[in-house]
């Protein structure tokens, strides 16, 4: 069965062409735009991309327009299912006190490592903040 | 249209580079290649935390560097209105193969394509008259044998 198609399976990124999609980066960005073009190094261009922040459950919108998105540097993408998207269980605030509320989530992760940095030298362990990977999830 | 060709009709347009340690580039782009590797002009570059700027006439960029670019809406809508009147051209050069001659004349009015102001051959907009088209789009009888 499986000699009449040999590709039965698989997935091709020229599928998911003028669907919005959302697609996150390795520093952690999360953009919902509409797929246009892709090549062999799965290099996107996505048109009419927002830029979503989370925090906690809330969650703020910034419109970006049109992006070249360098293939290596997307983690993960995945289409926008339109029902689920419009049943969010997520409240959507303003850029401002998104942007906020992030930067007070920065300032408290920061906070909590160096804490947890400090704990550590004191007992002799050091952390060297330059080989963390700046990739997150 | 595949990125890189999206980027390449995107040159002379003012656009936004992101590097993969934060540093963001915004200027007009005057040339890529098939790296991604990209030269800009006026440009004025931002430190990762925004605190930072650096002003500069030119800058190059090493295409392994970059993690997006952001480009004006209008680029994507030139290349869609191209390609669109590639493609209502080539379906009415079809039909008219195959019906009367006369089916030609409404597509004259449709072959000119709708993007304004987009230089070719480093030429301005304004001066595509014959005196500035190079010998080779004029149509000079080449020398036979």
């Amino acid at each position: 069965m499986d000699d009449l198609n040999p590709l039965a399976g698989t997935a091709h990124l020229l599928e998911e062409v003028d669907k919005k999609l959302m697609v996150l980066l390795r520093d952690g960005r999360t953009l919902i735009g509409y797929l246009r073009s892709v090549d062999q190094f799965a290099n996107l261009v996505l048109h009419r991309t927002i830029e979503r922040i989370h925090v906690g459950n809330d969650y703020g919108d910034i419109p970006r327009g049109v992006f070249i998105i360098r293939g290596e540097n997307v983690v993960l993408l995945g289409e926008i299912d339109r029902e689920k998207e419009s049943k969010l269980p997520l409240k959507e605030i303003s850029v401002d006190e998104i942007l906020d509320a992030q930067r007070r989530e920065q300032e408290q992760r920061q906070e909590k490592h160096r804490l947890i940095s400090k704990a550590l030298k004191e007992r002799g362990l050091a952390v060297n903040t330059d080989i963390i990977n700046e990739d997150f999830c | 249209m595949l990125p890189l060709t999206l980027l390449k009709t995107a040159q002379s347009h003012p656009m936004l580079v992101e590097l993969k340690n934060g540093e963001t580039y915004n200027g007009h782009l005057v040339s890529c290649d098939s790296w991604m590797n990209i030269n800009l002009r006026d440009v004025i570059c931002t430190s990762k935390d925004g605190d930072r700027f650096w002003r500069m006439p030119e800058c190059y960029v090493r295409g392994s560097t970059i993690k997006y670019l952001r480009i004006p809406d209008e680029v994507i809508d030139m290349v869609k209105d191209d390609a669109q009147a590639k493609a209502r051209m080539r379906s009415e050069m079809n039909k008219g193969r195959v019906g009367a001659g006369s089916q030609n004349q409404n597509v004259r009015g449709q072959l000119r394509p709708r993007y304004k102001n987009t230089p070719q051959n480093g030429l301005k907009s304004g001066s595509r008259g014959p005196i500035n088209r190079p010998l080779s789009q004029a149509g000079v009888n080449k020398t036979r044998k």
